[in-house]
């Protein structure tokens, strides 16, 4: 199960399992982000290298126009990813 | 535990619930958890896209040995898939000099203990082997 929504705020929120099977729910929300925002991972229990990929392309496209985005609440598991894959350099995380 | 998937994205799913099914039973811990469902999925989903000749399934076996767990995805009828092909990606570099994709890999080689990829010619079979040492 994954879910991903944006609340009044524009803050993205990411729930349940974001593996190659839900690419094309979170590219139709991520597609839509134009601004710098926080996406909160605080329901998210896992990830894979197809989300990283789409949460990169996001980032890149972002960054090209100043914008970016600041990434929360990652669990141990998911951060351990994050900094194998190198996005360290790539996303402000708030720890 | 052995089984046999569907060749599609959408059966990852299918992948996952018989990986919990096996985390329960062999008492794994959540960090070693999360390590075997990427794992897997990673595997799995290059499978799928890249051996698109392959049989209707590709077969996922599971087991705990001592303190390593001993993975192994088996896909038949299939072409020879070399990993070394495989660039590694620049994890060091800035947000320019980097592009999408091609982290599947580097992330399986590098949150196990061991990967091994063999190929046989007369059936067209190949298989990976992936051992995870537990932490005790």
């Amino acid at each position: 199960m994954f879910e991903i929504t944006r609340d009044d705020d524009g803050r993205v929120h990411l729930h349940g399992r974001f593996d190659a099977a839900q690419i094309a729910s979170a590219k139709e929300v991520l597609s839509l982000v134009d601004d710098s925002c926080v996406v909160d991972f605080a329901g998210l229990s896992y990830i894979s290298s197809a989300g990283l990929g789409l949460l990169f392309a996001t980032q890149k496209r972002l960054t090209d126009q100043g914008r970016a985005l600041t990434l929360t609440h990652l669990n141990p598991h998911i951060r351990e990813v994050f900094r194998i894959a190198g996005f360290d350099n790539i996303f402000e995380i708030d720890e | 535990m052995r089984r046999g998937f569907r060749r599609e994205i959408d059966a990852l799913d299918e992948v996952f619930r018989f990986l919990e099914g096996f985390v329960a039973e062999a008492a794994i811990d959540d960090r070693a958890a999360f390590t075997i469902n990427l794992v897997v999925e990673e595997l799995f989903t290059n499978m799928v896209r890249h051996n698109t000749g392959g049989e209707a399934s590709i077969e996922i076996g599971i087991e705990r040995v001592g303190d390593c767990l001993q993975l192994e995805l088996t896909d038949s009828g299939v072409e020879r898939f070399d990993p070394a092909s495989v660039p590694v990606p620049p994890v060091d570099a800035g947000i320019d000099q980097r592009r999408p994709g091609g982290l599947g890999l580097y992330l399986v080689q590098t949150m196990v203990d061991d990967v091994k990829y063999e190929y046989e010619y007369e059936t067209q079979r190949m298989r990976v082997s992936v051992t995870k040492r537990l932490e005790s």
